[in-house]
């Protein structure tokens, strides 16, 4: 069963792909903004060596600021659920900051942060604490009362509710969180590399779509894709190993 | 007596090592208008050639990139130099009372023109009237508000809507005329394989908007003059190099930015550099503020009522630095 799934995902993306070159091919004149797609795999092939050392970049940039933003998030929900007063005071700046386009405060980055790494794992950074912390919070506030009572009967501390308790019943909504928040992280990242960079995928998109090299331009798409995707699988089957019990507690 | 000999070798080492230690390299950055390429070859030349670290400087190149300002970077201080927009840029931002001044003036000339299919029945920029026109609004529209006032056709007559970075919409017909910059966009359209198309140059019809400002903090002329002068040495030797040795220059510029296309940065370093050594450029040397030129340039601002009257070119602009740059680092 698995295996035919595989062959499907796998014929599915195939099929596209010959689309893609058939249409490219049939449609597109020479000035066609959708190269064939074995244009874009030679593009592949010719640049993997500048390619690969864009992804290591961008993927460091994302896997750091996701970390902290995660971290964050985790923290500052965990905090909000704890205590309503703080929830008042302090969730509805953080709806306020997210509120704010992050291009619109490009180079106020830079001028805090710098050029280097550190600029753009805020930008990710940015992007991915909020999903987090509201994700935490609603799922910390979602447990069941009765059973809050039922443990409290039986004498359970605050802490020993909270890791017992609270945590496993959030858990799957905190997994859904950092699923969407990963890939905004990624999207953070190769934004933060616009503002001023020579390496990482962000930079080459840029560069790409400046000198309109399309068949370039479709390759880093791609290898953002197989980054965002590969990202993606790999909190998945996080997700599957630890948290397999979903909403059903 | 060998041994004195050695202990004194020993400690005139030393001593020069410490010497060395003193006088490390000063750390500045300069911010580029736009991401690693092959206009900005000179300063990538200068660093990699040793020219900053024989002034005694350690210079960063920061590449800009879509909503980064040389101007608002430099002001703030974020970055000590920056390669900046034309002087019509300059003019605005001191017109907005921000501390920088402009030091050197990389292109001679205009570096925009207009393209137009010949279809389309545009035999000059007076046909431009009732048209769709795409430009630049980071300086570029200025020049064409400019060419378009020779030909008596005023900013109403004509639809100016903002070109985005592809030239796509005008390849597509969206739009019947398009801005180019000499040495990029016009290049794309040559690769590209877009044919029959006719190239207006602004320049051609008088507009000539000098561009590519070199520009510091007014607070580090009056702290550090001295930094300032290294910087330029550096820079405009760089230039210098750069605009002789091109392809070594290109070479230089992908090791910085490797994702570049080799051939179409070439095809920028010569186009630019003929911007570049153009006119006083040739004559005095690369870099040079044409003060003829840019006081034209703020007259015809002012006359459009798009510049406040009491901007000067003079209080913009400090030409003693460039004037100091020993002429073999500047006259090609």
């Amino acid at each position: 069963m698995a295996g035919r799934v595989l062959a499907l995902q796998v014929g599915t993306i195939a099929a596209c792909l010959v689309l893609w070159e058939a249409l490219a091919r049939g449609l597109g004149g020479p000035t066609a903004v959708m190269p064939p797609v074995s244009a874009v795999l030679l593009d592949v092939a010719a640049n993997h060596q500048v390619l690969l050392r864009g992804v290591l970049r961008t993927l460091t940039e994302t896997v750091l600021g996701f970390a902290a933003g995660a971290a964050f998030g985790f923290l500052a929900g965990a905090a909000f659920a704890e205590s309503r007063l703080l929830e008042r005071l302090l969730l509805p700046l953080l709806v306020v900051s997210q509120t704010v386009p992050v291009i619109a405060f490009g180079a106020l980055v830079v001028i805090w942060f710098g050029n280097g790494i550190l600029s753009k794992m805020v930008i990710a950074f940015y992007l991915t604490f909020f999903p987090v912390t509201v994700n935490t919070l609603r799922g910390l506030l979602s447990v069941d009362r009765q059973r809050i009572d039922l443990m409290r009967s039986f004498g359970a501390s605050p802490w020993c509710l909270f890791w017992r308790l609270r945590l496993p019943f959030a858990l799957p909504a905190i997994m859904a969180s950092l699923l969407l928040g990963v890939s905004l992280s990624l999207v953070g990242a190769i934004v933060g590399e616009w503002f001023g960079d020579t390496v990482g995928l962000g930079i080459m998109l840029v560069q790409a779509m400046y000198a309109e090299n399309l068949p370039r331009l479709w390759s880093v798409v791609m290898a953002c894709g197989v980054l965002g995707a590969g990202l993606y699988g790999i909190l998945a089957a996080v997700e599957r190993r630890f948290v397999w019990w979903g909403r059903e507690l | 007596m060998r041994f004195t000999a050695l202990v004194t070798a020993a400690l005139v080492a030393g001593a020069a090592s410490l010497a060395g230690t003193a006088s490390a390299a000063e750390a500045v950055s300069v911010r580029l208008k736009w991401v690693a390429q092959a206009q900005f070859a000179g300063f990538y030349v200068a660093k990699e050639k040793g020219f900053y670290a024989a002034e005694g400087l350690d210079v960063t190149v920061n590449p800009g990139g879509p909503n980064l300002n040389g101007e608002t970077l430099v002001a703030s201080g974020a970055d000590q130099f920056a390669l900046a927009g034309g002087i019509e840029n300059l003019l605005a931002s001191r017109g907005k009372g921000l501390p920088i001044v402009g030091i050197a003036m990389m292109l001679q000339r205009t570096p925009s023109a207009y393209v137009a299919f010949n279809d389309s029945g545009i035999r000059s920029p007076k046909d431009f009237k009732g048209k769709k026109v795409s430009t630049f609004f980071t300086g570029a529209h200025n020049t064409l508000y400019a060419v378009l006032s020779k030909f008596d056709v005023g900013a109403a007559d004509v639809t100016v809507v903002p070109q985005a970075v592809s030239m796509a919409p005008f390849i597509d017909r969206q739009i019947d005329v398009a801005t180019v910059m000499l040495f990029n966009e016009l290049n794309v359209l040559k690769t590209r394989g877009v044919k029959d198309f006719t190239v207006f140059r602004a320049e051609d019809y008088g507009v000539s908007f000098p561009s590519d400002t070199v520009i510091v903090n007014e607070k580090l002329i009056a702290e550090r003059p001295q930094t300032v002068q290294a910087f330029l040495n550096g820079s405009m030797r760089g230039w210098k190099y750069a605009a002789e040795h091109q392809e070594e220059a290109v070479d230089i510029v992908l090791k910085a930015a490797s994702g570049l296309d080799r051939a179409h940065q070439l095809a920028m370093l010569a186009e630019y550099s003929k911007l570049m050594v153009a006119d006083l450029g040739t004559e005095k040397g690369i870099g040079v503020l044409d003060m003829t030129k840019l006081g034209a340039v703020r007259q015809s601002l002012v006359d459009r009522k798009v510049l406040d009257a009491g901007v000067q070119v003079g209080s913009a602009l400090a030409p003693r630095f460039w004037d100091a740059v020993p002429t073999q680092y500047k006259k090609p």
